[in-house]
């Protein structure tokens, strides 16, 4: 990088993504999360995304609550169905069942690269876990994350996105999808 | 994992976006990558062997080892060890990692924001779902009593919480679907007769002849179970198969019985009466251990080789030929007592038939007869019993169904949450059990769960009876947690006698937040007032106290690669006092027949046919049809239709057909047709356990007919209130029209 | 020594506990299978009403229709016999049948994943494993199919589906010991799935009563050599990066023979 003026680096940028595919938790979606959310997207002159979110939460009684029943929807048991597992082996080389060889594979990545799981109460190939690594990464070995990018997360992220796009019925994780992709993609 | 970046820091950089361009450079930097194709390299690379694992595919629970790379289950296999299963397990067991890692397994805890049958999900923390459960099931407990609770488990894993709500809380009202939509009959009946369970516990191994009545051995699968029958064939014993279809079993067969349905009970007393007249029953045996003979002789004394042949639609001499291939095998012969029994209302008097049988060819304690294997003992350890009366136990109050097995008919439970008689029941816990599928007339299910105060369910899947869930809580599956002891022999007793005990104990760990049954049921008990009852702290510790009662524990369990093998008993032979009730005095007294009787069924109406049902040997009910091994291995569940049938109807091999019942009820979902010569014409047969409606499942909804929506009429069988599920009558549909089936 | 099976269909009873294991054990894909089982009947036959199984595999041919179907480069592979060590060096496209223990294998790594082994077989035993793209070359996937499961074999187990079949239904061993369990179940009448056209010397056999058998092969046996795809097996020559100088001439050769070849796929 060679611009002096910025402050957020992409590792930041990344954990922030993270941070943003976590269960909504009172704890951090929150005011600021919000605030700091419509910022970046302003920012980014993302104005048509920030006011769809602007627009659900002044509308809505309970904005938390609204993206608790999103995430539990698409993301872990939901009606009409477990709409899009943020899991890689849901999409990528394998029946579209759990911790098939690529979550493997993404594992033995982590492992290659340095890194454990600190607990595994989840799977390795979880977008959460990915887009931490990332962050991790990017600040040690930039050409490692250049390699998890293409192999490991694009091929199946590219799936995911367009699942989430379309099953998603709050702009929150369409936002999200967008952002994620918008920096993890090859050519910007 | 929290961001280090506030917003007032963010502000304070110029453009963001600028800042971020950069990272073009980044990310097209050079990439030193070689690429390996992958190939799997098979089960035994890079694995470790996890022992002490017991299957929960099915309820034979086999015995299995986990090949285990980094933490993931990669493969299951059987317990080299194992005197039981061996190093076999069925399609469904090799499935279980596709149970184990399916993305729609429940997760975490979930509290329904919509509603019953409609449900919006929101994921909620185990400490907010155990003290709303608590408080809803303490509401009702404090507003209309403990008979409030309505209890229905299935598995392994709901015996501590069935125990806890029946023995702590006080509640009869606990329907397990094993006994009363499946082989609860057949326990009472041989009770009834013989004063013990029955099991699958003939020898056929070691048989001279096998006589099967709807058993489908291949289409139901129970591996030891199996190796009994097929090495009995290999040894040369005749196998006499009962069926109105030509089954996996009967086409093993030397003699196919092709019965009309619902008339078993009038083919064995002929038989029975035949032995009888032509003195060909085992006498000595009869004498030395029958009681009620003479009222047995003249209570079948109607039942000629030409009236059974006329209800039973065979010919009398095929009936005569039958009688003999047993008694001259005698005593030497398996007369298998079935497993899901509950068939069309007038089971428990056939199953007493089969016992009878059993007695007067004096096929009980000797090889190839009715021989209950001498396993270990292991004392289970659960709640104590509590000091709860016959008030308010629904069987009682009916005064009805004075043979029925151990907990509450589902009707009864049923009938009393729509009326509200005798008395309101408000709240409902379903544990492992799916009672839509389970129970026929789901309809009136979801009536009963929608009067509730409140439901929840606690299961390793979303089910059809899931979406009927205020609270939803994820359980640990079989292959992620300690529970089940499994004991017992060897299988086949021509071999060195040994007893087995293995336990089981965790393949790998859970993962997210599922959870135990002794830890959800101890959560709830704590909340609910009945710390002090607590009978272990963990699902471990009641494992380990259950394993020292046999001088055993978990570590040495390990020691001994999971599972322990002992020196065994010789289980022939026949106590003195054995005693077996031909005629029985008390069912007579309770206003039932006291001698095997056979009641007709309904006859199937012009232009349908009988709507038989059974299992697949991949799926295991509804639990397996969201597994994509399964589903894949037999996607549908193709109709069995007469070949002449089909010809009159116009249908082909392959056509896509529904049906529907002589109630008017339509299929969900369509199926295809299997035409063939093996069936009778008044009946057509599909696998159970298809056509799952619950959306959650993304592979299973929607594949094959649910024949259990079919099924609207019930006949209840008298003497134990058991759900008869053959008296449905059917028409298949084609292209939106019904057609008749001709008789 | 020649590897073979023996599928004993007094036993079978239909279960598929061989069709999943495979699938475990070789990360097969849910809708494909390198074995299956396929229930046969109830139907009349002359010899009574009947129904069996066709529990399937790859039958490890003698003369197999899928070896000389790849068009793979050649090269030279240094086989071993596992008991008397003994090697032999043999010219070997991506897929080849050992000369010591008779199985044919697919060499994955160097697989193009054409296809044209799986249209050449006239059991249907093979198909291409899209989830294995092999990125070096290129291709849509990589052909699989039943190896009698040598790398468990080699370590002294059974292969998957044998030693998960509670009926003991599948025998494996070598046919050329006349002390094997299969070769007795040859002398006994085991055999192949043959026609007159279809004739290559399967090893996978089937045994059974003759009713059974009966309606096994009148429904189970291929009548007719496939024709292989030529369109599929040029296009998989053409592809870059897999035209090695040393090819060049081989592949004008061929070239000729499958334009005409292609001229006759376009009129169906």
């Amino acid at each position: 990088m060679d611009s002096e003026n910025h402050s957020i680096t992409l590792p930041e940028i990344y954990r922030f993504l993270a941070q943003s595919m976590h269960y909504p938790d009172p704890e951090w979606m929150n005011a600021d999360f919000i605030q700091f959310l419509n910022a970046f997207l302003q920012e980014l002159h993302w104005t048509d995304e920030a006011d769809t979110l602007n627009t659900a939460l002044k509308s809505s009684d309970n904005f938390l609550e609204d993206i608790q029943i999103e995430h539990t929807r698409l993301f872990i048991n939901a009606v009409p169905h477990v709409a899009a597992p943020p899991y890689a082996s849901v999409y990528f080389k394998g029946d579209g069942t759990l911790y098939g060889n690529i979550a493997e594979k993404t594992k033995q990545f982590y492992r290659e690269k340095g890194f454990y799981l600190s607990k595994e109460d989840d799977l390795p190939d979880h977008i959460v876990y990915e887009l931490e690594f990332l962050a991790l990464l990017e600040n040690t070995d930039k050409t490692g994350a250049q390699e998890f990018l293409e192999d490991l997360f694009r091929p199946w992220f590219t799936l995911f996105y367009s699942k989430v796009t379309k099953e998603a019925r709050h702009p929150y994780y369409r936002v999200m999808m967008k952002l994620i992709d918008f920096f993890t993609r090859e050519e910007l | 994992m929290s961001l280090k970046v506030t917003r007032r820091k963010f502000l304070q950089t110029a453009s963001l976006a600028a800042a971020s361009v950069p990272l073009a450079k980044v990310v097209s930097a050079e990439n030193g990558f070689v690429r390996k194709p992958f190939t799997p390299p098979g089960s035994s690379a890079g694995t470790t062997t996890v022992t002490g694992g017991i299957c929960e595919m099915c309820f034979w629970r086999c015995q299995l080892v986990g090949k285990v790379r980094d933490k993931k289950l990669v493969k299951l296999e059987g317990n080299p060890k194992s005197i039981d299963n061996g190093t076999a397990i069925c399609a469904r067991g090799n499935a279980g990692i596709k149970l184990l890692y399916d993305p729609d397994r429940l997760k975490y805890p979930m509290k329904n924001v919509g509603e019953r049958g409609n449900p919006k999900w929101k994921r909620i923390s185990w400490e907010e779902a155990l003290d709303e459960c608590a408080a809803k099931l303490k509401a009702v407990e404090e507003k209309y009593g403990p008979h409030g609770i309505a209890m229905f488990p299935h598995g392994a894993s709901a015996k501590y919480p069935m125990h806890f709500f029946e023995r702590a809380v006080g509640t009869h009202n606990v329907s397990e679907a094993s006994f009363f939509q499946c082989r609860g009959i057949r326990d009472t009946a041989y009770v009834s007769t013989f004063n013990t369970a029955p099991g699958e516990h003939v020898d056929m191994a070691n048989a001279k002849a096998i006589l099967l009545i709807g058993c489908h051995f291949g289409e139901n699968v129970h591996v030891s179970h199996l190796k009994r029958y097929l090495k009995g064939l290999e040894n040369g014993a005749k196998l006499v198969v009962v069926d109105p279809r030509y089954s996996a079993s009967a086409a093993k067969s030397d003699i196919w019985v092709q019965i009309k349905p619902g008339t078993d009970t009038a083919f064995l007393l002929a038989i029975m009466n035949y032995l009888i007249e032509n003195n060909k029953y085992d006498k000595k045996f009869v004498a030395a251990h029958c009681d009620g003979f003479e009222e047995f002789q003249k209570g079948i004394s109607h039942a000629s080789l030409d009236w059974a042949a006329q209800i039973c639609d065979i010919p009398a001499s095929q009936i005569k030929e039958v009688a003999e291939l047993l008694a001259a095998n005698a005593p030497n012969v398996s007369i298998h007592p079935g497993r899901h029994v509950s068939w069309h209302g007038n089971d428990f008097q056939r199953l007493r038939a089969h016992a009878c049988l059993t007695a007067l060819l004096g096929a009980i304690g000797v090889k190839g007869g009715f021989v209950k294997p001498k396993g270990p003992k292991v004392k289970g350890i659960s709640w104590a019993k509590g000091h709860h009366d016959g008030a308010h136990n629904l069987k009682e109050m009916a005064d009805k169904y004075h043979f029925a097995p151990p907990g509450t008919p589902t009707e009864l439970i049923r009938d009393a949450c729509i009326t509200g008689k005798p008395y309101p029941i408000k709240g409902c816990v379903i544990w492992g059990q799916n009672p839509m599928q389970t129970i026929p007339k789901p309809q009136k299910t979801v009536e009963a769960l929608k009067q509730m105060d409140f439901v929840m369910c606690v299961d390793v899947m979303p089910t059809d009876i899931t979406m009927y869930a205020d609270i939803l809580l994820p359980e640990a599956s079989y292959l992620e947690r300690y529970d089940y002891i499994k004991k017992g022999t060897q299988w086949n007793f021509a071999d060195k006698h040994e007893q087995f005990i293995s336990a089981r104990m965790p393949l790998v760990e859970a993962m997210f937040e599922r959870k135990d049954e002794v830890w959800i049921t101890n959560e709830l008990a704590k909340r609910m007032g009945h710390a002090d009852k607590i009978p272990v702290n963990s699902l471990e510790e009641k494992v380990e106290k259950e394993l020292a009662s046999a001088g055993l524990s978990i570590a040495q369990l390990k020691k001994e690669d999971g599972i322990h093998i002992q020196p065994g008993k010789d289980p022939y032979g026949v106590s003195e006092d054995f005693e077996v009730l031909l005629y029985n005095e008390d069912i007579e007294d309770s206003g039932y027949p006291g001698v095997p009787t056979y009641i007709p069924v309904e006859e199937v109406p012009k232009g349908f046919a009988r709507l038989v049902y059974g299992r697949s040997p991949v799926h295991t009910f509804n639990r397996s049809q969201n597994n994509v091994w399964l589903y894949n291995a037999m996607p549908v569940n193709p109709v069995w239709l007469n070949d002449e049938s089909a010809n009159k109807m116009g249908l082909k091999d392959g056509d896509e057909v529904s049906m529907v019942n002589s109630e008017g009820v339509k299929s969900t979902f369509t199926s295809v047709v299997k035409v063939t010569p093996g069936i009778r014409k008044d009946t057509v047969y599909m696998a159970h356990g298809y056509g799952s409606k619950n959306p959650m499942l993304t592979v299973g909804k929607g594949a094959g007919i649910d024949d259990q929506a079919l099924i609207t009429k019930i006949a209840i069988d008298p003497e134990t209130g058991c759900s008869g599920m053959r008296n449905n009558f059917v028409k298949l549909v084609k292209s939106g029209k019904a057609l008749d089936i001709p008789a | 020594m020649q590897y073979g099976m023996i599928i004993d269909l007094n036993r079978c009873v239909g279960c598929h506990a061989c069709t999943i294991a495979c699938k475990a054990e070789w990360e097969v894909p849910a809708d494909k299978g390198r074995n299956w089982v396929h229930r046969l009947g109830p139907s009349n036959t002359p010899e009574g009403l009947a129904s069996t199984y066709y529990p399937g595999l790859c039958n490890h041919c003698n003369e197999p229709s899928c070896v000389p179907a790849c068009p793979a480069d050649t090269i030279e592979k240094t086989f071993k016999d596992a008991k008397t060590g003994k090697t032999k060096t043999m010219e070997v496209a991506a897929t080849y049948k050992d000369p010591f223990n008779g199985t044919v294998q697919i060499d994955k790594d160097r697989c193009l994943g054409c296809g044209a082994c799986a249209d050449a077989c006239p059991y249907g035993a093979r198909y291409v494993n899209t989830d294995l793209v092999n990125e070096e070359i290129g291709g849509e996937g990589v052909a699989d199919k039943c190896s009698y499961c040598m790398p468990r074999v080699e370590q002294g187990l059974d292969p998957a589906c044998v030693q998960t079949c509670l009926a003991n239904a599948r025998i494996f061993g070598d046919l050329d010991d006349p002390n094997s369990e299969v070769a007795k179940y040859v002398k006994k009448g085991a055999v192949g799935l043959t026609s007159a056209a279809v004739n290559i010397g399967p090893n996978s056999r089937y045994y059974g009563n003759k009713k059974d058998m009966h309606l096994l092969t009148s429904t189970s046996t291929p009548m007719e050599m496939p024709s292989a795809s030529l369109r599929r097996s040029l296009m998989a020559r053409m592809k870059p990066g897999f035209n090695k100088a040393k090819n060049l001439g081989f592949l004008g050769l061929a070239g000729a023979v499958l334009v005409k070849g292609l001229s006759e796929d376009d009129q169906d």
